[in-house]
């Protein structure tokens, strides 16, 4: 819709001076200015918001002679790059699956267990529930990841989680079980108390009450959970390239942030097309659960 | 009694975790700063849990104190910062105040969404797209400045990771351009407490859009504001994953700041020493903390 439909089909607000009225049923309405340059500058930074992913995106079909002439438009354009780099990089279909099923069980474990923690924080009686939310408050005013991490390190090296790839479910679970449990206690305590009273005493027993009544409620506040997490889990690089020696460990992170440029399978828009391929996942789930982000967002997480 | 044993099952799992992977590594660490616990010497007593017992007392911290380039580390580290936070707190509040006076519903989302889309990349992968962006031989900027603007020359053109002076400002405008949509984010929704008919009133008493701005909005986001200035000095302070995929281990660039020191002691110099290191951490944590500590107690009074 263009700028101009935009200013003359806004609603009548109730108050406005008659100056104002007049000059909405002016015929030939000037568009503002400020509306003009409001959406000149809004444009400007999505579009540099855009650019560098769209130049990634142009550089993983450029023929190789373009992509190394550097030009932003290329003269030949060639999609052979990602079955190339698919099938030529020899522990890429290991690390992909890596970054998988780190991320998958790292998704499921903290949105249970931060589900859990949310609904017990809000409306379960435990003593000591303070000191719980006290520690989670504390770790997010401290630098915990960098100052853990030595802690972590010889934690996993003690477990011989050294090299095992779906070791890492653990610390990464880990890592963002604090602002997890923060989001769903802040969607939980929009749900109002009667509702939870009025099924505890047609006697339902707390797990009951949780998954009949209330999850349905939070889905907005799950969804955030699962994008915070999946975010973090899948560009994890600090332990994964610590804790990863050997190439076929690594997670996809790990591989980009080693690579700059070399020959065949490693050539540019090689390199480009593995990073499409490790941005892809992420975007495509936010596009399908953006509504219920959106929302989850405005419930829970932006209290915090 | 019964009853919160078994409500504490809720919470247990995410405790545990917590307990386990975070609290303990801290705990650990803080075991090994007052050691001389090196990873790589094939003798290091240990006691139970493998935690080391050569212990130093606090040598390893009089010496942190001492350290020039743990001095140079936090220097540095509060450099970055002071760049960093301003621009990732003012470029989105202003974009928050344009985006809110979009009316057209679609519209609004479609710029909501499209400005949240690098929030969806994870940091690391922003970092590696940067790396590329900010190339001399394929990066797209140098390309734009020197072949298309004509601004430099090849011989010219700046090194945005390269030069000491730039490096920060490239970073810096690398982390705007990831948070930008998040942190915009944030302000919609202090905005969307902000009364509608506080603002037509105002506007209708001639007020201009920007003293508007300036002494109604402002204000009413300063809570906004002020945690997240708190949140996002804990995030620069500690940046370290930016520095190991972009910097080096050179000692003289701007980016070896106090987390690069403790991380190259730790896992990539002589062999190991993770007390010395240990002991780098905790002293960077505690310098911000005594900071973070000031801040709540500033932010506190002004209310």
């Amino acid at each position: 819709m263009s700028t101009l439909t935009e200013t003359t089909s806004r609603p009548a607000a109730p108050a406005r001076s008659r100056e104002e009225i007049v000059a909405a049923y002016r015929p030939h309405q000037r568009v503002p200015v400020w509306t003009i340059v409001r959406h000149a500058v809004l444009i400007f930074f999505c579009a540099l918001v855009i650019f560098p992913i769209l130049w990634v995106l142009l550089l993983s079909i450029k023929s190789l002679p373009d992509a190394y002439q550097n030009h932003i438009w290329p003269n030949a354009f060639d999609f052979s790059h990602y079955g190339y780099a698919w099938d030529k990089i020899p522990t890429l279909r290991q690390n992909y699956w890596n970054s998988i099923f780190v991320t998958t069980m790292t998704v499921i474990v903290t949105t249970i267990i931060a589900t859990l923690a949310g609904y017990g924080l809000v409306f379960l009686r435990a003593p000591g529930k303070a000191i719980v939310i006290a520690l989670f408050v504390a770790s997010m005013f401290f630098p915990t990841r960098v100052t853990a991490f030595i802690g972590i390190f010889q934690m996993q090296d003690q477990l011989g989680l050294i090299n095992q790839a779906w070791g890492l479910v653990f610390p990464y679970t880990a890592l963002s079980v604090a602002i997890s449990v923060f989001v769903m206690r802040g969607v939980f305590q929009t749900i109002p108390r009667d509702l939870v009273d009025s099924g505890r005493m047609d006697g339902a027993g707390p797990m009951r009450l949780l998954l009949g009544i209330l999850l349905p409620l939070v889905r907005n506040g799950i969804v955030v959970v699962i994008i915070i997490n999946f975010v973090t889990a899948w560009g994890e690089y600090l332990l994964a390239s610590r804790l990863m020696n050997e190439q076929g460990q690594w997670t996809l992170p790990v591989v980009l942030a080693s690579a700059s440029g070399g020959m065949g399978a490693w050539a540019w828009p090689r390199l480009a097309a593995v990073y499409i391929m490790a941005i892809t996942p992420g975007l495509l789930f936010f596009g399908i659960t953006q509504r219920w982000y959106m929302r989850g967002l405005q419930e829970g997480a932006l209290k915090a | 009694m019964r009853d919160s044993l078994g409500n504490w099952l809720f919470l247990l799992p995410a405790v545990a975790f917590f307990l386990l992977w975070q609290v303990w590594p801290i705990i650990q660490v803080a075991w090994y700063s007052f050691t001389d616990f090196r990873f790589l010497d094939p003798n290091a007593p240990t006691t139970i849990l493998g935690l080391p017992k050569n212990f130093v007392g606090f040598q390893n911290f009089r010496n942190v104190l001492q350290d020039d380039l743990m001095w140079k580390g936090l220097m540095r580290a509060a450099l970055f910062t002071a760049l960093f936070v301003p621009g990732m707190i003012l470029i989105p509040m202003v974009i928050a105040t344009l985006v809110d006076r979009v009316s057209n519903p679609k519209l609004a989302t479609a710029y909501r969404l499209i400005l949240l889309i690098p929030a969806m990349i994870p940091g690391p992968l922003v970092f590696v797209l940067w790396k590329w962006m900010y190339d001399l031989y394929i990066g797209p900027i140098n390309y734009i400045l020197v072949n298309v603007l004509g601004l430099f020359t090849v011989r010219d053109q700046p090194q945005w990771l390269g030069d000491e002076t730039l490096v920060f400002f490239s970073l810096a405008f690398m982390e705007w351009w990831w948070g930008l949509g998040y942190h915009t984010m944030f302000f919609l929704a202090g905005m969307a407490t902000i009364p509608r008919d506080m603002i037509d009133a105002a506007r209708i008493d001639g007020a201009s859009e920007f003293r508007l701005w300036r002494n109604i909005i402002v204000p009413r986001l300063l809570p906004v504001i002020l945690v997240l200035v708190v949140i996002r000095f804990g995030t620069a302070m500690a940046i370290i994953d930016e520095y190991l995929i972009m910097g080096a281990f050179n000692r003289e660039r701007p980016t070896y700041t106090w987390t690069v020191y403790m991380w190259e002691t730790a896992f990539v110099t002589g062999d190991w020493r993770q007390g010395y290191a240990a002991a780098i951490g905790w002293v960077g944590a505690l310098a911000m903390l005594i900071v973070v500590v000031g801040m709540f107690y500033v932010f506190r009074t002004r209310d």
